[in-house]
């Protein structure tokens, strides 16, 4: 507000006109629209595909790829959760460390190979993490991330003291991939298909109940729809990239100790989405693109390492709490100029 | 005296106010009548400053822009800068639409903090105030304001609001989802309010007629613009207004 109407211009949004285009039958009318759409999706796909090649020179450099591959899961997690079922999860260790367990056992005790041991983790895992995850899902608000922040300190306290599930040295020999390049893109498309699945599933049937009670949750009820087993199926669906991530970093590292169900594992993926922007599911894998090779920057400023990360993170939240995710793809969609009023 | 002069509102590229321009003055009680989308809320939001705090969030999450234009004075003094909590101290206090009481405090407890910035005898003597022209609340003070009845907890927003010691008083739809025997109770407040405590008000209403025989002066918006306004018997005297708000 301030001087006189007349002299005001104001900044008006529009979208662009090929956004338009390309989301009706026009997409397909010429090249132009068809690039405007596949353009950032070809390119997020291809940089990935050719993270393995450009970076196996650097063996070091590989592992820090597929330690954010491992991390953008978890925040796929979260960001499924927090942003499209509304609860919110500080315990992304808990289904880390279940997947990472579960793997092991199967592997050691079963004696069934990686590639089998991982899938067949990941569901039981998710089946365990809903299982013990259920009780708390009927109630509203801060339960069920009190629950999931305990859970994990739980597991490990409860490893240590009984001495179970090898105690504190944990499991070791578990059995790696039969190549780097076999472990890197079993990982990376493991990543795919929880990302491009998560993203199809929020927009189908499903999604929209799922996001329904994260808006009202009495509306869905009057729409006859149980919300109890609806947030049981949308837990069981976001423990499945968790346990995933878990059950693959074991067999990359051929040992799963309580470590498993470290903090960091569960504080790391919400930073990663809220840098990359919560309720997209890419934005968290580009956070977790941004904070792994951050963090590996930082590794010789020792323990102070946490307090540039706290900084980064603040600094996303008080400036710019939608994310770059939600800043880009506005960029994107949308063109601004100033208009008189 | 409260002036709005030329006040634009943009939620992003929609005009939701189109140069509004309305006075209020000293003691009086100005009516603002409308449809849904009319701008009324939102005129609400621009005196009340609540605008100010919706266009920061909107920015920080990265949804809608919105702009504003105009000013907003209270006595001659530009306000239009002015933050909502700061308006309020000043005695610009809003009393928002479907109410928002803090649905787990109870009833005393929602006006305690109404009251928190007033002197303790000020607290007590409004809220025995709140109590006599609202006798239905004196049984309910310590009940959670979520469980009460619409009107009973339209009566508690009315009266958390006079707890800030207001000068001049901002109903949003005060009567909106009460029964005709309710809306009576609560609209006799407002001459009340005006009488025994000299507080201006300023009244939002979609069905005005339960509202204007205790207006001076009422403004007709449509649109987000005004399209009519007048003194009370202007209104009732133009067969258009009286078909179209007054249903009579």
């Amino acid at each position: 507000m301030g001087a006189p109407v007349m002299e005001q211009k104001r900044k008006e949004r529009i979208d662009r006109g090929i956004k338009v285009r390309s989301e009706t039958l026009y997409a397909l009318s010429s090249w132009e629209e068809i690039g405007y759409l596949i353009t950032p999706r070809v390119l997020f796909i291809a940089a990935f595909l050719l993270m393995p090649i450009l970076l196996s020179p650097w063996p070091y450099w590989s592992r820090v790829g597929l330690s954010m591959c491992i991390l953008a899961l978890l925040a796929i997690s979260f960001d499924f959760l927090a942003n499209y079922v509304g609860l919110v999860c500080l315990g992304g260790a808990f289904f880390y460390g279940v997947g990472g367990y579960t793997s092991a056992l199967l592997n050691t005790q079963l004696g069934l190979p990686p590639m089998l041991a991982i899938p067949i983790a990941t569901l039981i895992g998710a089946f365990l993490c809903t299982a013990m995850l259920a009780p708390c899902l009927p109630l509203r608000g801060i339960y069920f991330a009190i629950v999931t922040l305990m859970y994990p300190l739980l597991m490990t306290r409860l490893i240590e003291a009984m001495d179970i599930l090898g105690g504190t040295e944990g499991f070791r020999g578990i059995e790696g991939f039969s190549s780097p390049w076999t472990e890197q893109y079993g990982l990376i498309f493991g990543l795919f298909f929880f990302l491009f699945g998560l993203r199809r599933l929020v927009n189908e049937d499903q999604g929209l109940v799922i996001r329904a009670v994260k808006d009202n949750d009495q509306s869905v009820r009057a729409s006859g729809i149980s919300v109890t087993w609806t947030k049981t199926k949308a837990v069981f669906l976001a423990s499945l990239p968790g346990c995933f991530a878990g059950a693959y970093y074991i067999h990359m590292y051929s040992n799963v100790g309580i470590s498993a169900f470290a903090l960091d594992l569960s504080i790391m993926p919400i930073a990663a989405t809220v840098i990359g922007g919560g309720g997209t599911l890419i934005g968290p894998v580009i956070g977790a693109a941004l904070l792994v090779p951050l963090s590996e920057a930082l590794r010789d400023f020792g323990s102070l390492r946490i307090v540039v990360y706290a900084l980064v993170l603040t600094g996303f939240v008080v400036f710019r709490s939608e994310g770059i995710m939600n800043v880009v793809s506005r960029k994107y969609q949308q063109f601004e100029r100033w208009v008189k009023v | 005296m409260l002036e709005a002069r030329e006040v634009m509102v943009f939620y992003e590229n929609m005009l939701a106010l189109n140069n509004i321009s309305i006075t209020c003055p000293d003691n009086g009680v100005i009516g603002v009548f409308g449809a849904n989308s009319a701008g009324k809320s939102t005129l609400m939001y621009a005196l009340s400053g609540i605008i100010l705090d919706i266009q920061h969030k909107e920015k920080m999450r990265g949804g809608e822009r919105i702009t504003l234009f105009g000013q907003v004075l209270q006595d001659g003094e530009d306000i239009t800068d002015l933050k909502a909590h700061l308006r309020a101290r000043r005695g610009l206090v809003l009393c928002p639409e479907r109410r928002r009481l803090f649905p787990e405090s109870s009833v005393a407890e929602n006006l305690a903090i109404g009251g928190h910035l007033a002197t303790k005898s000020q607290a007590k003597e409004t809220t025995e105030f709140v109590m006599e022209m609202f006798p239905a609340l004196k049984a309910l003070r310590s009940r959670a304001a979520g469980f009460l009845s619409g009107g009973e907890q339209q009566m508690v927003a009315i009266g958390r609001a006079l707890m800030a010691q207001p000068t001049m008083l901002l109903l949003d739809e005060p009567l909106l989802g009460l029964a005709p025997s309710i809306q009576h109770i609560v609209v006799e407040s407002i001459p009340q309010i005006r009488k025994e405590r000299g507080i201006s008000v300023i009244v939002t209403e979609q069905y005005a007629r339960p509202v204007i025989p205790y207006v001076d002066y009422a403004y007709i918006m449509e649109n987000g613009s005004t399209v009519m306004e007048g003194t009370r018997e202007e209104l009732l005297d133009n067969p258009d207004i009286k078909a179209a708000y007054f249903g009579c």
